[in-house]
């Protein structure tokens, strides 16, 4: 479960202050998938950084299965990024230099797992995604759905609480991003993580159970069935 | 997890591998020049104690310099030291000169000594052949040679050996002896290889203004150089008029030479240190660029959940292990050229001890030193502005 609760952000520029976020609140129950839908300006991003603990609200509350997330400090917040979070990002953002199992067990890894048991369980993700036979290859001779499952594949992991998912089809033709997006689906019944999907494409939108639109800094819930 | 860290940072290194390559260049020179410092000091040192194995520490060369140039000493003054005063052990008094000599048609220049028996001792030579000069040689025409002499005044058909005759000037010696090579000696006024003795009395006849003007001394081994230099100057002094006594002890020259050596290392060292911290800054001008280049998989890395320190031990890695590599490859070189230095120089080469764990130590310093300004600057990288880099 994932609330936030009467989030505001605003950045001093120059003499004045500029509010991104007003009186946001949003309440994601465990095993949902949620679209957020907005256009530029409206916020997604700054949302999306507090959301993944990589910002912090200016005020407002934030918590994650009951936990105060906004008490942390640098350090601390690393750490509950590492246990609560899953990114998946538009373009993958892979670290090129490590093959695809290394890539999905990084989480593990600076979580202080030992390296067998990370590889165990990275290759044991990477199967689960569809990617058994791929997972030595480095990022540069997967294609690019398969990046995109190896990023997703990551991202899980780590059994984290929330996945926030960046525009995660984005860079994917259509037959591409609805595999993707089956694949969310499955996931999320399957290991009944909630799913955050940030995009402004309203096909992938339309997919997700709950939808919510962001527009100049105020959330406002989209009717069922848009 | 140290493994797992220098080879991911190993990885990294090599994904860039001519900018990597580049940065080490500074610090192997830098690091090459500590070694060859340390080791061409340690080969100067060994250098010195082999000089001066040969003839030992406990020599004094007296010489009596005149107003317009080389003095005499009284042979009976300088012969009688050993019984005046108790330090001195013995004493061999000579007249230097030098010419050429004659044999078969080889012709050799070379120094050219007026000797009593006592320069044998005093100088502790041994005889490849032969024996000798003798104090009962007197006016006899006989003639003892260096071994490099010899060498060069022999043909491939009549070597110089005893009983072969030198013609020096108008007179035709006979060779009664031959030296066996010996190092130059920094004591000495000459290279006694390349010598020709004969006796005192001889000289006259192959020097056109032969002075009895040096002497070699050989002290009691618990003397005291210094003592034993004021005694000289207070008895010699007076016999000597208005000559002037001039005493040199090896310890006084091998500290001379030491002091002169220490300069060399220091400036050697100097060089070494400017390289090392060229090295350095190009170490960590190669890591900030690398840092720039890599700012999106450091916002990654951050946003999966490495904590600032574990991006900080990452870019650290990569700095030292340039560095050591550096350092090793350093080390080979400045051995190398130590050797070629000694190679150069006719010396006998010898490994130090200290040189290889100093410049590895070095070299690690330098890596810490100039990789951790740009690894914190790592660290403290805002994840969302590094995800935005592109």
């Amino acid at each position: 479960m994932l609330e936030l609760v009467d989030i505001g952000r605003s950045f001093r520029v120059g003499p004045g202050e500029v509010h991104i976020l007003r009186h946001l609140s949003l309440t994601v129950a465990a095993g949902q998938l949620v679209s957020i839908m907005g256009g530029s300006g409206s916020g997604k991003t700054t949302l999306m950084n507090i959301i993944g603990l990589l910002d912090k609200p200016t005020s407002g509350q934030y918590r994650i299965d009951g936990q105060d997330v906004l008490k942390a400090e640098a350090r601390e917040l690393s750490r509950l990024r590492n246990r609560l979070i899953g990114f998946v990002f538009q373009s993958f953002f892979l670290l090129p230099r490590l093959n695809a199992w290394r890539n999905v067990a990084l989480p593990l890894m600076y979580r202080g797992t030992p390296e067998a048991e990370a590889r165990r369980r990275a290759i044991a993700m990477l199967e689960r995604v569809g990617l058994a036979e791929r997972t030595e290859h480095m990022p540069a001779m997967l294609s690019g759905g398969q990046k995109q499952r190896v990023a997703i594949a990551r991202a899980l992991v780590g059994e984290p609480r929330v996945i926030l998912a960046d525009e995660p089809t984005g860079a994917l033709d259509p037959k591409v991003s609805q595999e993707i997006m089956e694949l969310f689906l499955a996931l999320k019944r399957e290991y009944g993580v909630l799913i955050l999907i940030i995009t402004h494409d309203p096909g992938v939108a339309a997919q997700c159970e709950r939808q919510v639109v962001l527009a100049d800094g105020v959330l406002t819930e989209a009717p069922r069935g848009c | 997890m140290l493994k797992r860290v220098v080879a991911e940072a190993a990885a990294n290194l090599l994904a860039s591998r001519q900018r990597s390559a580049l940065a080490l260049l500074g610090i192997v020179i830098g690091a090459a020049a500590v070694i060859a410092m340390l080791n061409v000091g340690a080969i100067a040192r060994n250098e010195t104690i082999r000089q001066f194995r040969q003839l030992g520490t406990d020599i004094l060369t007296l010489r009596a310099d005149g107003n317009t140039g080389l003095g005499n000493f009284q042979l009976a003054d300088l012969e009688a030291l050993p019984m005046e005063l108790p330090a001195v052990a013995e004493v061999a008094p000579f007249v230097i000169g030098g010419g050429s000599a004659q044999h078969e048609g080889q012709v050799a220049v070379s120094s050219q000594l007026g000797v009593t028996a006592a320069f044998a001792q005093v100088t502790r030579m041994r005889m490849q052949g032969g024996r000798f000069i003798s104090d009962y040689d007197r006016y006899e025409l006989y003639a003892v040679v260096g071994a490099g002499l010899a060498q060069q005044l022999s043909t491939p058909y009549a070597p110089v050996r005893v009983g072969s005759g030198l013609r020096i000037g108008r007179y035709v010696f006979t060779v009664i002896g031959v030296v066996e090579p010996m190092l130059p000696s920094p004591m000495m006024p000459v290279d006694i290889d390349n010598t020709l003795f004969v006796s005192i009395p001889n000289v006259r006849r192959i020097m056109a203004n032969p002075s009895l003007s040096m002497a070699i001394l050989r002290m009691r081994p618990d003397a005291d150089a210094e003592a034993v230099t004021a005694q000289l100057q207070r008895h010699l002094g007076p016999k000597l008029r208005d000559q002037r006594l001039s005493v040199q002890s090896a310890r006084q020259l091998i500290a001379g030479m030491q002091s002169q050596m220490q300069l060399f290392t220091l400036l050697l060292g100097a060089v070494g240190a400017i390289a090392l911290v060229l090295g350095g800054v190009g170490v960590m001008n190669i890591m900030l660029v690398s840092i720039a280049e890599r700012r999106r998989e450091i916002g990654v890395r951050l946003a999966i959940g490495a904590e600032p320190g574990d991006i900080r031990t990452l870019f650290l890695a990569e700095a030292v292990l340039l560095s050591v590599t550096g350092g090793v490859l350093g080390i080979f070189l400045g051995i190398a050229g130590a050797w070629g230095f000694a190679w150069l120089s006719g010396w006998e080469f010898v490994l130090s001890a200290t040189a290889a764990p100093l410049g590895a130590g070095v070299s690690v310093a330098v890596g810490i030193f100039f990789g951790f300004y740009p690894a914190v600057m790592a660290s403290r990288l805002d994840p969302i502005e590094a995800l935005r880099a592109e």
